[in-house]
């Protein structure tokens, strides 16, 4: 599991009085101010977040520390992190994306198929990109308990029963 | 201007004949199909069928709420990646 999860970012200054312009990343784009405080990828820095507006792709917001535009410049394109242990618990058999990505594809037998590239929606079912050694291209898998019966977080790792003619 | 009722939803025969094929064999294999726009019909509720983007087959598991709609409608045709974050999805 990432230690960390990128939240959204600084875009750039707002107004002269060191506000920011913020992307959020997140599903509900208003909960990144309920992550805070947000770090920095390194965890030198860390800001505390308060939401002052809404604008096209964002918000304007106040971080912590940051009082002038100069200081405001300075963070355009800063990538804002949360702890991942600052994500609210789930039910059962959801999973955050971030927890997803990453983890070892095997099948049934334990052959490995590849590792999770990204997680998709495209209206229907939830989709596995998998990609793996000696693949043209990344396959897709229905994230359903008949094609994923398992997911071990812990040992890092999917146990998949794809449907013939995906791999 | 929307297609008269009269004519009925409009389907590529060859999905027809594909989908029946399937699930008179009860194997829950992924349907090829480059149909995007024959109309999703009730007969298809628990078929997974591959719906080609261009590029490849995007796999779409057909249920009750999918029917009256187009298969490219669930496979599109751009990819866009995005982060994370605190994205969740759930296992059906």
């Amino acid at each position: 599991m990432t230690e960390l999860v990128c939240v959204g970012a600084v875009a750039g200054a707002y107004g002269v009085r060191g506000e920011v312009r913020l992307k959020s990343f997140c599903a509900e784009p208003e909960a990144i101010a309920d992550y805070a405080p947000l770090q920095t990828e390194d965890g030198a820095h860390s800001y505390s977040v308060v939401l002052t507006g809404q604008m096209k792709n964002g918000f304007t917001a106040h971080l912590g520390g940051v009082a002038t535009k100069e200081q405001a410049d300075a963070l355009k394109g800063l990538r804002l992190y949360a702890p991942r242990d600052r994500l609210p618990a789930l039910e059962d058999d959801e999973f955050y994306h971030a927890d997803l990505i990453g983890l070892e594809v095997v099948d049934t037998g334990g052959t490995v198929l590849g590792r999770v590239k990204a997680v998709m929606n495209h209206g229907a079912d939830d989709l596995l990109e998998v990609y793996g050694p000696g693949m043209k291209a990344t396959v897709l898998i229905p994230f359903t308990r008949t094609v994923v019966p398992t997911v071990d977080l812990t040992l890092g790792r999917i146990v998949a029963d794809p449907p013939e003619g995906l791999f | 201007m929307t297609r008269s009722v009269w004519k009925g939803p409009f389907v590529d025969a060859y999905v027809l004949k594909k989908a029946e094929a399937a699930r008179e064999s009860g194997r829950n294999d992924v349907i090829k199909i480059w149909s995007r726009r024959s109309t999703i019909l009730p007969q298809f509720v628990g078929l997974t069928f591959g719906v080609y983007n261009g590029q490849k087959h995007i796999p779409v598991s057909v249920t009750e709420d999918m029917i009256g709609q187009k298969f490219g409608e669930y496979s599109p045709t751009r990819t866009y990646y995005g982060h994370a974050a605190d994205k969740k999805a759930k296992r059906k």
